[in-house]
């Protein structure tokens, strides 16, 4: 044999209990500083915070079930109802979601011992509680009922104190956001180890990297929004009010240009998490690595350039067209992406885990989002499908059929690192059919009412489009109801799953480098990373996970291997 | 274990095979999805809708052939390089492959250039100024868009002139009326919050934007030409939709789009009937009332049964004569349908909020009602209930100072033969 890099320096004086140890239940609970246990804290806030806004989704679809208003008492009540389905699901589950996976893995990755700015980590989890309350408290009081774009005067003269309560959320939603980011990209940027170099990163730290740069770049252009909204509410000034000399769309331009990158916020560590799951579960290294990373970057850049394609029907025309070519043009760097993915599983030997199947799943429906948005782009067309359901399609694609796949994958992928156990893969199986099918049967559909006439936020609609909204709303109760069985399969696989051992999936990232659950300081010693994160199929590789698996013996670190 | 490092995946003949047919597959699927393309879209009523539609069939066409490259190749994948039961090894060490790399990312730029051209090309031709617009018997007329929530008015500034030697305006309420090949082109005020006029048959939008009152609002444009479809009879209709969130009625803000087969039976059917209706009123102002009520669309927020009205945002107007004089203390049935009207702020029924913009001289656009409008509103709905004593005859309903002076009267509004004209004209009503 070769020399090979050991994983983990001399263990023989590691605590054999502690290194094992499961947090207690309520250290969740607690204030910590900790990334390991603030990452829970986040995953199961976000999760919450999903269930939540999954019912609402329920009760939109409740409601669309006839083209009548029937289950609500008003449109008013419809419209606050589905305001809050989207703040729900962007500012308390999506976003808030990433922050669980990056904070757990991203230091594990990197071999460190801790994020960068412990105390700030746990700062920017705990706003977000008090920032949920704010804005859950709006819906009970005159509830925001502006969608979750806000646009004034609709939001502004037109709306009750919950759009007050739902801007102050929002706005401590961005702080923590934003002091989250900083950490990532000081932790990604300083805390490799040495033979880490930027080359050499696991994907996920890129896509982590490049969705912090993002965020950390256009989340106070929400801010700076959500301010000037707020002062117009209660201070009685008219940045966006036409009689005083102010402008909507002044508002739409800098809500935009935030939100229209917070997409990929929400979709960057996705697509991280796909080029981690495909390599690991088809044994094969990632294709065109340097590519994958780059695009990321790619889209992040080119992701501040396209803000403006929202506002196609208001925009002054002679501004349409640029948006059109730039908005086209980041097809380029999420095409590359979806070939690698693709040169990723060709010639592998895939395994069927859950995990993969959530990945392959994001691959298979996600190509579809991306072709809507090119669609989307098209200015000509998007003059017809704009503000329609074709919309509501488009980005429940991405951010359903993307994100939430992506974070289904993430879940399977490292609930064992997380808990120090298997979920069972049988019960994973059943609710990727389950989320598949009931996602494409909801989702598909709705280009073709948005195409034949049916506008977006409407609780009332025209009755030829009953059976389509039928169809829509029988499969989104399937796929609500294979929410059940996920959560389902994390509980009896926190206390029953069989024993994950560090390395499950024999990946050669340093996450699975060390015990499962990690100990407090993550690693022992420094860990020594293998030169490739994804050299999958060489001796060198083999000899190096069969190293881990000799020190990792029982889930115990042995004595160090050699 | 074997290292592979270096070593092209090998692709087996079957993999060929299951390519090929799938090649096969989706060429048929491409051919199909496009002549199932007239089922997912609206009829293709104006000049601009069948260049839209062009372009999205070649959409379609490009879409369906990444996705089913896409779903293909992930097919063949998840088929033919599953790890065989048992199977603990890794796959090929390869790590890309440069030139690949390159050509999947020159195709898809040069395909997204080539769309961009084309969906440049298509909005050129379509924003394209027309020699004439809203061409109507020899005269270009203007044609004006308000949207309120949660209603569409049209009206149409015509070249006629009424005995009083004013100009006549149209109002059409909800409805546009044009004909085959008339160019389009309405000048669209909002007069609250932020709607957007779209017509799906021809694939037409534009967001109406607040703008100063003072200067005029921020009137935006919408242009287009119908076009004759097939097999349609004429005069046909097509609807008209709201699709930016405006509110409670959103989803209710509709209106309709009839298309008359020429300028002749346009002419007929609508222009001519229509200013005679201005020219010639109905003797009754019951039955003037009746029409108004439907000009001022207030069936977008009322419920009333005799005209078919359905909408639940405001209160409804059933039996309205009947509750009217129990409203307000010291305010008569008349009084209250008319502060209802022109002040509608100054009482709001119990259970319902404050959406309903005022009608008076002293709005501006779609918005505007004259006094003698007002009168004849006012003894319709003096008729919607049972035992009345909303009685229009001998009655004197008192008008402020401030209508008064705008509508240039000094007398209050004078039902039947009673006397008005000494009332206290200058007693406002409470603003409560």
């Amino acid at each position: 044999m070769a020399t090979i890099a050991v994983p983990v320096g001399a263990q023989a004086e590691q605590n054999e209990q502690e290194a094992v140890r499961r947090p207690a239940l309520s250290e969740y609970l607690r204030w910590s500083v900790d990334h390991k246990i603030i990452g829970v804290q986040y995953g199961i806030s976000s999760f919450l915070f999903f269930l939540v806004g999954g019912a609402m989704a329920m009760g939109i679809r409740w409601e669309l079930l006839t083209p009548a208003l029937d289950l609500m008492v008003s449109g008013s009540a419809y419209n606050s109802l589905f305001t809050m389905h989207g703040t729900v699901m962007i500012f308390l589950f999506i976003i808030p979601m990433w922050a669980a996976f990056g904070n757990f893995v991203v230091p594990l990755q990197l071999g460190a011992k801790d994020m960068a700015f412990p105390w700030l980590n746990a700062f920017a989890f705990w706003l977000i509680p008090p920032a949920a309350i704010v804005i859950l408290m709006g819906y009970f009081v005159t509830p925001a009922e502006a969608g979750w774009t806000s646009y004034p005067p609709l939001s502004t003269l037109f709306s009750g104190d919950g759009q007050t309560l739902w801007a102050l959320g929002a706005h401590l939603l961005g702080i923590s956001s934003i002091m989250g980011s900083i950490n990532f990209i000081v932790t990604i940027l300083n805390m490799r180890p040495e033979s880490m170099t930027l080359w050499r990163m696991p994907l996920l730290c890129w896509a982590v990297l490049a969705t912090s740069i993002i965020a950390v770049m256009a989340t106070p252009f929400l801010a700076g929004a959500l301010t000037l909204l707020l002062l117009d509410r209660v201070a009685g000034t008219t940045f966006f009010d036409a009689a005083g000399g102010g402008d909507v769309l002044l508002w739409q331009n800098i809500f935009w240009f935030y939100s229209h990158p917070a997409v990929y916020i929400m979709v960057l560590p996705g697509m991280g998490v796909l080029s981690e799951v495909l390599s690991i579960h088809s044994r094969k290294p990632v294709f065109g690595y340097r590519m994958v990373g780059l695009s990321s970057m790619g889209i992040a850049f080119v992701g501040f350039t396209v803000w403006a394609h929202h506002m196609f029907t208001s925009l002054q025309p002679e501004l349409r067209i640029p948006f059109m070519i730039t908005t086209m043009i980041i097809a380029v760097p999420t095409g590359i992406k979806m070939f690698s993915w693709l040169g990723t599983i060709w010639g592998g030997k895939i395994r069927f885990t859950s995990a993969m199947l959530f990945a392959l799943g994001f691959l298979s429906m996600f190509v579809i989002g991306g072709i809507t948005g090119v669609m989307l782009a098209a200015l000509p067309f998007d003059i017809h499908v704009h503000d329609t359901y074709f919309v509501v399609s488009h980005f429940h694609f991405v951010l359903f059929g993307g994100s939430v796949f992506a974070i289904y994958a993430a879940l399977y992928h490292w609930f064992p690192k997380v808990t120090g156990r298997m979920m069972n893969e049988q019960l994973g199986r059943i609710h990727f059919v389950f989320t598949y099918f009931g996602f494409l049967f909801t989702f598909f559909p709705m280009h073709i009412v948005g195409m034949l006439g049916m506008p977006r936020r409407v609780a009332v609609y025209d009755p030829s489009f009953t059976q389509w909204n039928q169809l829509i709303g029988l499969s989104a109760f399937v796929l609500g109801f294979s929410t059940f069985i996920v959560i389902y399969n994390v509980i009896r696989s926190y206390y029953r799953g069989p024993i994950a051992g560090a390395n499950p999936w024999r990946a050669l990232t340093l996450e699975w480098a060390t015990t499962s659950p990690p100990p407090v300081t993550n690693f022992i010693d420094d860990p020594i990373p293998y030169e490739d994160p994804y050299g999958y199929g060489t001796e060198a590789a083999t000899a190096y996970l069969d190293a881990v698996d000799e020190s990792f013996r029982n889930g115990r670190p042995a004595s160090g291997g050699h | 274990m074997n290292d592979n490092r270096n070593r092209t995946p090998s692709i087996s003949p079957a993999a060929v095979v299951v390519a090929a047919i799938f090649l096969l597959v989706s060429v048929i699927g491409i051919n199909w999805f496009t002549s199932f393309v007239p089922v997912v879209l609206p009829p293709q009523a104006s000049a601009e809708s069948k260049s839209v539609d062009e372009l999205f069939y070649v959409l379609v066409i490009i879409g369906g052939i990444v996705f089913f490259l896409i779903q293909g190749m992930l097919l063949i994948s998840v088929i033919f390089f599953r790890a065989k039961s048992g199977d603990q090894s890794d796959g090929p060490n390869f790590h890309g492959n440069a030139l690949l790399e390159i050509v999947w990312t020159i195709i898809p730029a040069g395909v997204v250039v080539f769309l961009a051209v084309l969906s440049f090309n298509v909005w050129m031709q379509n924003t394209e100024p027309k020699a004439t617009v809203n061409l109507i018997d020899g005269d270009e007329v203007k044609i004006n868009v308000s949207g309120a929530r949660y209603a569409w008015t049209h009206t149409y500034q015509t070249g006629r002139i009424d005995p009083n030697g004013a100009q006549i305006v149209i109002n059409s309420g909800d409805k546009l009326h044009t004909y085959i090949g008339q160019n389009i082109e309405l000048e669209l005020r909002t007069q609250d919050v932020i709607h957007s006029y779209w017509v799906p048959a021809m694939r037409v939008k534009q967001d109406l934007l607040p703008g100063n009152p003072a200067t005029g609002g921020r009137p935006t444009d919408i242009r287009f030409t119908p076009v004759r479809v097939e097999g349609e009879t004429y005069p046909a209709s097509y609807p008209i939709v709201c699709a930016e969130l405006c509110g409670d009625g959103h989803g209710r803000m509709t209106g309709e789009v009839i298309v008359y087969a020429d300028e002749s039976q346009f002419l007929q059917q609508f222009y001519e009937p229509a200013i005679y209706a201005i020219m010639n009123p109905p003797a009754d102002p019951v039955l003037r009332g009746e029409i108004l009520i439907q000009e001022y669309i207030c069936n977008s927020c009322h419920i009333l049964d005799s005209l078919g009205w359905t909408s639940r945002t405001g209160p409804s107007l059933n039996g309205i004569a009947d509750r009217a004089g129990e409203r307000v203390p010291g305010q008569s049935a008349e009084e209250y349908i008319v502060q209802s009207v022109w002040n509608s702020q100054a009482f709001v029924v119990p259970g319902y909020t404050e959406q309903m913009a005022a009608f008076g001289p002293d709005q501006p656009d779609a918005n505007a009602m004259s006094a003698e409008q007002l009168y004849a509103i006012t003894a319709f709905l003096c008729t919607q209930g049972e035992q009345t004593d909303c009685d229009i005859e001998n009655q004197t309903v008192a008008i402020p100072a401030a209508i008064n002076t705008a509508f240039g009267l000094d007398v209050d509004i004078t039902f039947g033969q009673g006397d008005g004209a000494e009332s206290d004209s200058s007693e406002a009503p409470d603003e409560d």
